[in-house]
């Protein structure tokens, strides 16, 4: 994709992204509704025209093909199967659509339906399937004609839950085994970190940053990508003193930290630092320590291995994330500080999470 | 729980025989005149003094009632292609219309469904008029094209809600696969909208079989068309065949409905 602006009207709904996707790899669209995924991948799918910009496949601009030529396989949210059609059928669909000689159709579908464990259930039709039945199905229909990219469109949205992670990862294998190039459109951030090798977050028409989840979550390249991936802690302060890429920031809280940021502060500047919920520690409200700043502890909830310490200090709320050790400590006042080693992200005080 | 009161049983009450009414309206003409058909008077006369299957025996008869068969033969033929056409031009508006949401396939739709309120006597004068005014003779196309006017909107209500019920994401997924357009309308589009289709086409089939305000203005001495026949055969003569003629178009249409019903539930679509 290179430079790819769609508009609807007066909006722009994709303001000139400029995006690859590697070979055999997994890229997810990861964002809020509305913020342009969907209308991006449609666009690659051939159902939307760009106003401006190109999408290449192999180095060739595919833009001027309609749907059916541009040799994309897409699994819709809803699956879309042929409700009047067997599975057998469904996935035949797009072999015959191509005029392939029968025999050869009868053994590709046996070889699809058969990649994803459905060969038993051919001749049912999508009526008589169950969710990830059906969404099964889909995925062997659209692989079966051989596509170069493989469009997911939030496809374990109808899932139930317990589902959804077992299809995550078969389809996760299916993709690797056949070492199809995909894209997958998701709002749910646990899906695009499990199946994805990079992630783009977009936001409002335009992708914010683009990186292996891993990357995302530990080093966010905006407030918003900060906020949207993962849980964060929104602390204010001010830079204090400056030493390469390390900072020292004193917080409105009433604490001195050390951060690190690749972007430029000046002394004096007004920043919020991004801290997620396991990267603070809780301290006694009598410690001393000038790192940690005081706060109120309004509840603890044991989930899991680990504990949710809900606080809050000043005006704003802050989420604690710690393994579980013996009974919490009672509500009332504590100090809070950032654990050693930690790295908590600088962004300017005026940019929107 | 809720318990009945007085109030509620009268109201109970007053909606039955609200019912009951409607009801005898509705079909006890139906059944007078297939009782009379039956008659072994030679009047047209209700109750009938005894029953015979003469006038059937006659309404059948080659010989006597020719020019009834010629007429039924141009309804039907009429009928039979009234519904091909007005089916298939509603199909494809319907298939427009829906999938569209800008204004003019409003204002399409709307002026499809006209016929429906437009008075049949004033559609069946000015398509006589319009027709001549083309130096038109009257022939059983016209009448065709005629009873497809007043047939559409049937069609196009039925078929448009069939379509209506089509997710747009299977036509796309259809594309996506490589079929052509005329491949996602053989194989995709016109299976999952043919009971519309099939609803809309026995609808514009009965609709046009017993049409008089239009084919009164385009009929002519060579296309008799039946209900005009039966209207001519009462005003002159009385004639009990027209009762018995009228037995079996009620008949016909009975079976029809029936065996459409049986095959794609009408009484849903027509909701719908």
């Amino acid at each position: 994709m290179d430079g790819v602006r769609v508009r609807y009207g007066q909006t722009l709904a994709v303001r000139d992204v400029t995006l690859g996707v590697e070979p055999g790899e997994m890229l997810a669209l990861l964002g809020p509704s509305g913020c342009g995924k969907t209308t991006l991948l449609r666009t690659v799918a051939g159902f939307i025209r760009a106003d401006a910009g190109r999408v290449l496949v192999d180095g060739n601009a595919i833009d001027h093909l309609p749907p059916g030529r541009r040799g994309v396989g897409i699994v819709f949210q809803s699956y879309a199967l042929f409700p009047h059609m067997s599975a057998a059928e469904n996935v035949a669909y797009g072999l015959e659509a191509r005029r392939l000689p029968k025999a050869e159709i009868v053994r590709k579908v046996e070889a699809a339906l058969a990649a994803v464990r459905m060969e038993s259930f051919a001749e049912r039709r999508p009526r008589a399937l169950s969710g990830g039945q059906q969404q099964r199905v889909a995925l062997a229909r659209a692989l079966a004609i051989e596509p170069s990219i493989l469009l997911l469109d939030e496809p374990f949205a109808a899932l139930d839950r317990s589902l959804r992670l077992d299809l995550q990862l078969e389809i996760k294998r299916i993709q690797r085994r056949f070492g199809v190039t995909a894209v997958l459109v998701t709002h749910d951030q646990d899906e695009a970190m499990s199946m994805s090798d990079r992630m783009a977050v977009m936001n409002a028409g335009r992708v914010e940053q683009v990186a292996p989840p891993a990357e995302v979550y530990d080093r966010p390249a905006t407030a918003f990508v900060a906020g949207f991936v993962g849980t964060t802690n929104r602390l204010y302060g001010r830079v204090e003193a400056r030493e390469g890429e390390d900072y020292r920031i004193r917080l409105d809280a009433g604490a001195t930290v050390t951060a690190a940021s690749p972007r430029g502060f000046a002394v004096g500047e007004r920043v919020l630092v991004c801290a997620r919920p396991e990267q603070l520690t809780l301290r006694d409200a009598g410690d001393a320590d000038p790192a940690a700043f005081p706060a109120r502890l309004r509840q603890s909830l044991p989930i899991g291995p680990a504990t949710i310490h809900d606080l809050e200090t000043g005006a704003s709320e802050i989420k604690l994330h710690e393994a579980r050790r013996g009974a919490p400590p009672p509500p009332g006042p504590v100090r809070i500080a950032i654990l050693p080693g930690a790295t908590p992200s600088i962004f300017p005080e005026g940019e929107t999470a | 729980m809720h318990r009945f009161t007085g109030s509620d049983r009268a109201l109970a009450l007053l909606i039955l025989a609200l019912a009951g009414c409607g009801f005898l309206i509705l079909v006890g003409p139906v059944i007078v005149v297939l009782v009379t058909s039956f008659t072994s008077s030679r009047a047209l006369q209700f109750p009938p003094p005894g029953f015979t299957l003469q006038w059937y025996r006659e309404l059948f008869d080659p010989a006597r009632s020719a020019q009834i068969h010629i007429a039924a033969g141009n309804s039907l033929m009429v009928a039979v292609l009234t519904a091909v056409v007005a089916t298939s031009l509603a199909t494809a508006a319907a298939l427009a219309i829906t999938r569209s949401r800008a204004g003019w396939a409003r204002v399409a739709e709307g002026g499809f469904m006209a016929p429906l309120v437009l008075p049949g006597i004033a559609f069946g004068l000015a398509s006589l008029m319009f027709f001549s005014w083309l130096r038109q003779p009257p022939s059983l196309a016209l009448l065709v094209a005629g009873h497809a006017m007043i047939a559409a909107p049937f069609a196009l209500r039925t078929v448009g809600a069939s379509a209506a019920g089509l997710d747009p994401a299977l036509l796309e997924s259809s594309a996506a696969l490589g079929a052509g357009p005329w491949r996602t309308f053989r194989r995709v589009t016109l299976p999952l909208i043919l009971p519309g289709v099939a609803a809309g086409a026995f609808l514009a089939f009965v609709s046009s079989l017993d049409n008089v305000p239009v084919s009164l203005f385009l009929a002519s001495a060579q296309t008799d068309m039946l209900p005009i026949r039966m209207w001519g055969m009462m005003e002159t003569a009385l004639d009990v065949r027209v009762a018995a003629a009228s037995g079996v178009l009620v008949a016909v249409a009975f079976v029809l409905l029936l065996a459409m019903d049986r095959a794609v539930g009408l009484a849903r679509r027509m909701s719908g």
